[in-house]
């Protein structure tokens, strides 16, 4: 998968618990998650485990520190989805 | 380090059945902690207010933390509860209340926590209710000098909640220090803080919302000599 393309799937998995629908449309590498999506802490949990779901893969608690903005989580998907690179 | 920590969990804002699941509280939860659930004073507790309590602690002393190292990412499997003690004959009751304010905490009613991160030890005080959970950390087991506040709003969305806790936090400051123009703004870290004419005060606050509700809590190291302090910066 590219990078445009799993943008394109993490505004799904965003959809849910921003109501920031605007910024949503227009996010890229750089948008925060907690500070311009508005996404309250406690749904990062929720945004993980969908995130695990939609790409089955896992993500433990040393790689869950990426979690930060739109750029990190791509990042830490295509690591995942390509673990021996 | 003089810092705080809060934060505030509405059960009505949150999906219980998730929570209940063990993929989703496996990310809250070590497997020591969960074993916390099955002491007796937690009989009458559900569990996700459990699982809820424990992740207000953890983003208390996330916050706690922080304001020394802006750096700090909230991980809650990376902190530890190490212990909970719940006052004696402790009972789930709904919260009555539209707003609460105090200094310190009634020991019978608060619970009292211990939690580490790496080598930092921290203590909490919480208040959990069958609709919310609300966590304050210090690094002293002493809280007499912990305000903290909790308050119902009517509306939920991220700009109402944030203007509103705010204002909520100035009021009472403003009641302690009777000082009209403190601006709550955020320093480079992103951690809250209190501005009076463009500086900075020494007194460390901590923000929270979720849902309906929203607190804060701020530290003074010793109430004289900050009331002195805030009233040279006042005039």
């Amino acid at each position: 998968m590219t990078r445009i393309e799993i943008l394109n799937e993490l505004k799904k998995v965003f959809a849910p618990y921003t109501a920031n629908k605007e910024m949503l449309n227009r996010i890229n590498d750089e948008t925060d998650l907690i500070k311009d999506l508005k996404i309250n802490s406690a749904n990062l949990v929720d945004i993980i485990i969908d995130a695990e779901a939609k790409y089955n893969i896992e993500i433990d608690y040393d790689s869950a520190d990426k979690i930060i903005n739109v750029g990190t989580c791509i990042d830490l998907i295509i690591e995942k989805l390509n673990p021996n690179k | 380090m003089i810092s705080t920590g809060n934060d505030i969990v509405s059960l009505n804002a949150i999906n219980i059945t998730r929570t209940k699941q063990y993929r989703f509280y496996s990310k809250i939860l070590s497997t020591a902690e969960k074993r916390l659930y099955n002491g007796p004073e937690f009989a009458t507790v559900p569990f996700e207010n459990f699982v809820w309590l424990l992740w207000s602690i953890k983003e208390s002393a996330y916050k706690y933390l922080k304001r020394a190292r802006p750096d700090l990412v909230f991980i809650p499997g990376k902190f530890t509860v190490k212990q909970l003690l719940f006052p004696a004959g402790y009972t789930l009751a709904n919260f009555e209340a539209t707003e609460v304010e105090s200094a310190g905490f009634d020991n019978n009613v608060a619970l009292k926590g211990i939690i580490t991160f790496g080598t930092d030890t921290l203590y909490s005080r919480s208040l959990m209710y069958r609709e919310l959970m609300v966590s304050v950390v210090n690094d002293d087991e002493n809280f007499e000098n912990t305000y903290w506040g909790v308050k119902l709003i009517d509306k939920d969305y991220p700009e109402y909640q944030s203007m509103e806790v705010r204002k909520f936090l100035v009021s009472r400051l403003n009641k302690l220090f009777h000082s009209a123009i403190l601006i709550i703004g955020k320093n480079n870290g992103e951690v809250p803080i209190i501005i009076k004419k463009n500086k900075e005060l020494p007194i460390p606050i901590s923000l929270s919302h979720h849902g309906q509700l929203i607190a804060y809590s701020f530290q003074l190291a010793d109430l004289p000599s900050s009331i002195l302090q805030i009233s040279k910066n006042c005039f």
